[in-house]
């Protein structure tokens, strides 16, 4: 029932969004960035890992699928799966070192590698172009043998693969969350002491969903660097991973659609917000007080609040509407 | 040959530096159980205050010494109203509500001075170089080395040569016996915190004038604290010394061999301890 709603959601604002925003490259970054955040959320709400380096995946998604589009021949969806690929593989090596840590440690850690990510990025300017970024990145559309199965050129024509994308992962990841893996992930989450005594190699698991946290990330980059045909050494920088955490929180942790709401909520306030008022970070930074301070749910939590009280009136005008009756 | 002994002791100086940074996020997460990511801002305050102080015709002195008492009162007012109330939350609160303070406190000073950097002159008495035979070094970055060198002797003896210290210490081992026999503890808190933002702040001040101020040399300087107390040992403090040290002798040494990577290399260095001693060079095990 709860997974069907969490769908619900899902499907309900990734139709509603091309009849609500006039630009399509806008509604493609919400879904872009919330790809991101689905993985991020996968280690804080479910793992209980708190990852400060989700921007190293983010940007190595966007300069692997920009140098196989421009250095190889190979065909589009599989400069995707070379990101997806890669951005596992990177996960695993940052994974092996970090989690033997556990608590700040680990968040340190990640932290820590996110800024080594980013000095490499700068100090391979042959690979990355350095300061410049990864520049001339193509569009293609979608083909097999020579037959274009869907055109890419226009923002609109590119959101709905990206939503076709999102919508497929996001799914994939919630059969992952219900499934007995994700549990244990859970219950990883709750008590690690406990998930171990009864016998679940915990290092194993975890490293696991930093694996599927890292590979769904450098998607999201890659997607990223389509659209907006660069992969610039920012994608790399520590504010992306901030940004993926920040989304992550303020949608709320522990739940999927929770993801997209946090997504959403980010990507439209920066778009704006920031034209308005160049400073509005500022704001978010309040907004991180407050939810650690009494808003540990974060917006979803918030929803579901007022959801819950909602139906709690009807249940009860509906109780005094029966009593009525009886009388 | 000569340049790599320039190097070695260029690279002990900005060692020093990174040394207080990373001291004072040691001392607090022993006391408090408690990484504060606000800690790179208080370097970046110190910096910026004194970047002011010398702009308003302030001397460079004075502002190394009034500079740190202001940033240790935002360390002490932020404790007290904010971070104080998630001390019994789950640790990701912790991280996230000093993240949220120090978000704020950046975007405030890019609001007061602008996103582009800054240069603070040296002090005066202190432009030019001191020459011993062909050994020759800049006046400043010996006075850096001098003053770092005497904070941590002055720090040390607080830690292990006064009753503050012994709280401190108790404390780190366990905050409920220490309240027990009758210290305030949260009190304690405060007066850690507050020190812990003063450190950072002196290595601002004494930072600006070799590299400048600009709004985002707080997330880079909280990083290279990660690095040094992961590379030390987080809670120690002669692990901060090591790893202060080691890490500005990497950085400085790199950056005659491979100027663009020298950063690079730090983060590399970080890694190779972690393979071979997953809880820093000096920290406990277990």
């Amino acid at each position: 029932m709860r997974r069907n709603i969490d769908i619900a959601v899902a499907l309900g604002i990734v139709v509603a969004l091309p009849l609500l925003l006039s630009s399509g490259s806008l509604a493609s970054e919400v879904l872009i960035y919330a790809l991101a955040v689905l993985g991020c959320n996968l280690l804080l709400g479910y793992t209980g890992l708190l990852s400060f380096g989700q921007g190293i995946f983010f940007g190595l998604g966007s300069y692997t699928f920009g140098l196989v589009l421009t250095r190889t021949g190979l065909p589009m969806p599989l400069a995707l799966v070379a990101s997806i690929i890669l951005g596992g593989l990177a996960a695993g090596l940052v994974g092996i070192v970090s989690i033997r840590q556990k608590g700040t440690y680990f968040v340190m850690l990640t932290l820590a590698f996110a800024q080594m990510f980013y000095f490499l990025a700068y100090s391979v300017p042959s690979l990355t172009g350095g300061d410049n970024g990864l520049l001339n990145i193509p569009r293609p559309p979608l083909s097999a043998f020579g037959v274009v199965l869907w055109d890419n050129t226009t923002a609109w024509q590119f959101y709905a693969m990206v939503a076709v994308i999102f919508l497929l992962v996001f799914v994939a990841l919630h059969r992952v969350t219900t499934s007995i893996f994700g549990r244990t992930l859970l219950a990883i989450r709750d008590n690690e002491v406990r998930a171990s005594a009864v016998g679940y190699n915990v290092p194993r698991f975890k490293l696991l969903a930093f694996v599927l946290s890292g590979a769904v990330t450098a998607l999201a980059g890659a997607l990223n660097a389509m659209m907006v045909g660069v992969a610039p050494l920012a994608n790399a920088e520590f504010h992306v991973s901030e940004m993926i955490l920040v989304m992550t929180v303020i949608g709320g942790a522990g739940n999927l659609a929770a993801s997209l709401i946090g997504a959403l909520f980010y990507v439209l306030a920066a778009d704006w917000l920031s034209t308005l008022w160049p400073r509005w970070l500022m704001l978010l930074g309040v907004l991180l007080v407050i939810i650690s301070l009494g808003m540990q749910r974060g917006l979803w939590g918030l929803i579901e609040d007022g959801f819950l009280a909602l139906t709690a009136r009807f249940k009860r005008t509906g109780e005094i509407r029966v009593e009525e009756k009886q009388v | 040959m000569s340049v790599y002994l320039l190097q070695t002791v260029n690279g002990i100086g900005i060692g020093m530096l990174y040394f207080l940074l990373a001291v004072g996020l040691s001392i607090v997460f022993g006391l408090l159980r408690f990484v504060n990511f606000a800690h790179g801002v208080f370097y970046l305050l110190g910096a910026y205050f004194c970047f002011e102080a010398v702009r308003q015709g302030m001397s460079f002195w004075a502002a190394l010494l009034i500079v740190p008492l202001f940033v240790a009162a935002v360390g002490w007012v932020a404790e007290k109203t904010l971070l104080r109330h998630v001390y019994a939350k789950p640790h990701e609160f912790h991280i996230l509500i000093t993240v949220g303070v120090a978000l704020i406190i950046q975007e405030l000073v890019i609001v007061q001075w602008g996103p582009l950097g800054d240069s603070v002159a040296v002090p005066s008495g202190l432009e030019g170089v001191v020459m011993w035979g062909d050994f020759i070094y800049p006046k400043y970055r010996l006075f850096v080395i001098a003053v770092t060198g005497g904070l941590a002797v002055l720090l040390w003896w607080v830690l292990e040569g006064t009753r503050l210290g012994s709280a401190v210490r108790a404390g780190s081992e366990s905050p409920e016996m220490v309240s027990l026999l009758g210290i305030n503890v949260f009190r304690l808190f405060s007066l850690v915190f507050a020190l812990g933002a003063a450190t950072a702040a002196i290595a601002g001040v004494l930072a600006a004038p070799i590299r400048g101020v600009e709004p985002f040399m707080g997330i880079e300087a909280l990083a290279v604290a990660f690095v040094v107390v992961v590379v030390g040992g987080l809670g120690s403090f002669t692990g901060a010394l090591v790893g202060g040290i080691l890490i500005g002798v990497v950085q400085s040494v790199m950056s005659t061999l491979w100027p663009e990577g020298a950063r690079l290399m730090i983060y590399v260095a970080m890694a190779a301890v972690l393979l071979l001693r997953p809880n820093g060079l000096l920290g406990k095990r277990g």
